[in-house]
């Protein structure tokens, strides 16, 4: 009987044969773990860049979206827990798309970049990464939706094939994390460290949940931490919690929740702070920090205005905007 | 003194004792339940968990699941193992 130890994330789960780990889709089978979901999604859908959110990343693109099942957090108020808290051999629906296939898929479908969301993909690391390389071979850009629970190695290794990023930073507060999502604080600031270092572009996302996280000084702690550690002009969203899952007992978030995190986040000198979730919100839109000229302007994930330069700058002043505008800043120019 | 008192006494007797069957029954029942679940909860030791293996193996005969080998891992040292209790059989 030959247990196998996971290296992937902090949970290192050790695997006895013939289990999964707590992600349920690495299975040990014959002293081997196995990526039982590899080239085998349950979710793959085409969204707007905006829905990811990513604000500052080629926007109004189509991206080609996919999710296989499980997951290694398991957060009370999951939007996704018929997918993420679901082993593969439990789903209903299953598709064949090995990353060859994919790729093509993603290219007839006229999309020019590929996410993995929904669930967390760093479970179905060994997919991504395939999937991201041929990606890049053919001009496709990457982006990786996650909670960032992964050991550096395998993510510095990620970062070499994936382009952007929008990371969820559930709160402040380690105990929060324990609690609520089964997963501790520290190795998600040092995964988001590690990306700024490794030159993805990094949008962070942080979902304000009435009475658990809401707290005006956690946020402001939070806000200076990515303002510190991650730059003034990494784009940050306070999203609007709804009642989902096991957490139905909580309200939906006040938006005066949500303006005052704006409020506060931009107090510590953060540029460009979003509220995500409230339709029409003022803060669904981008603004130049220089001189408040309206950037984009975004209905929902709609964009409804668009005004900034082809090299990314405000027209009124020129301030230069941080963010990846077009896939040639990426991949060159098409020859 | 043989009378209608003594038979009522009796009557009790017998409805207590049938009663405290039915409660020793029910006590055996929640406790084999309880049992089953802090096996299973035992078996599944940090960080692993049991899963449905013929349903999983039927899927990737089919093809709709995959063997494809992992990346990042290493066999078990044998501190790992225990400390874990990975070397039970889920
Ligand atoms: S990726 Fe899955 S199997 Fe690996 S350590 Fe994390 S939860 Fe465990």
């Amino acid at each position: 009987m030959t247990a196998v130890t996971c290296e992937l994330c902090p949970r290192g789960c050790v695997i006895p044969e013939g289990a999964a780990g707590d992600c349920r889709i690495r299975v040990n089978l014959g002293g081997r773990l196995r990526a039982t979901t590899y080239g085998r999604p349950s979710a793959v859908h085409i969204d707007p860049m905006e829905k990811k959110p990513l604000y500052h990343f080629l926007p109004g693109a189509p991206v080609f979206s996919i999710a296989t099942a499980g997951c290694n957090l398991h957060c009370l108020n999951c939007q996704n827990w018929q997918l993420s808290q679901r082993g593969g051999e439990e789903m209903e629906e299953i598709y064949r798309l090995d990353p060859p296939e994919l790729v093509r898929a993603a290219r007839e479908e006229g999309c020019r970049s590929i996410a993995y969301t929904y669930s967390d993909p760093i479970v179905f690391y060994e997919y991504v990464y395939d999937t991201a390389e041929l990606a890049h071979a053919q001009r496709l850009a990457n982006c990786f939706i996650t909670a960032a629970y992964i050991n550096r190695e395998p993510l510095r290794k990620l970062c070499g094939v994936i382009d952007a990023v929008n990371a969820d930073l559930k709160a402040f507060d380690d105990g929060f994390y324990r609690r609520v999502n089964g997963a501790t604080l520290k190795p998600v600031l040092d995964a988001l460290v590690t990306m700024r270092e490794e030159g993805v572009w990094l949008e962070v996302t942080n979902l304000l949940i009435p009475t658990l996280n809401d707290d005006p000084a956690m946020i402001r702690r939070l806000a200076r931490w990515v303002h510190d550690e991650l730059g003034p002009g990494t784009p940050l969203h306070f999203s609007r919690f709804q009642p989902l899952y096991r957490m139905r007992n909580l309200p939906p978030t006040p938006v005066e929740t949500l303006d005052l995190a704006r409020r506060e986040a931009k107090d510590v000198g953060m540029e460009h702070v979003y509220v995500g979730n409230v339709l029409g919100h003022e803060g669904n839109s981008t603004y130049c920090p220089r001189d408040g000229t309206l950037l984009i302007g975004r209905v929902g994930f709609m964009i409804t205005h668009y005004a900034l330069t082809p090299d990314g700058r405000c027209p009124s002043c020129n301030e230069r905007i941080p963010g990846v505008w077009r896939s040639a800043e990426l991949f060159g120019e098409q020859p | 003194m043989y009378g209608p008192r003594h038979l009522y006494s009796r009557h009790i007797h017998e409805r207590e004792l049938r009663f405290l069957a039915l409660v020793l029954l029910t006590g055996c029942v929640i406790a084999l339940q309880l049992g089953e679940g802090l096996r299973l909860a035992g078996l599944q030791g940090a960080g692993w968990r049991a899963i449905d293996l013929p349903a999983l193996e039927r899927r990737i005969d089919v093809g709709n699941l995959s063997e494809h080998e992992a990346v990042w891992y290493h066999e078990a040292t044998r501190q790992e193992t225990h400390a874990t209790g990975a070397e039970q059989r889920p």
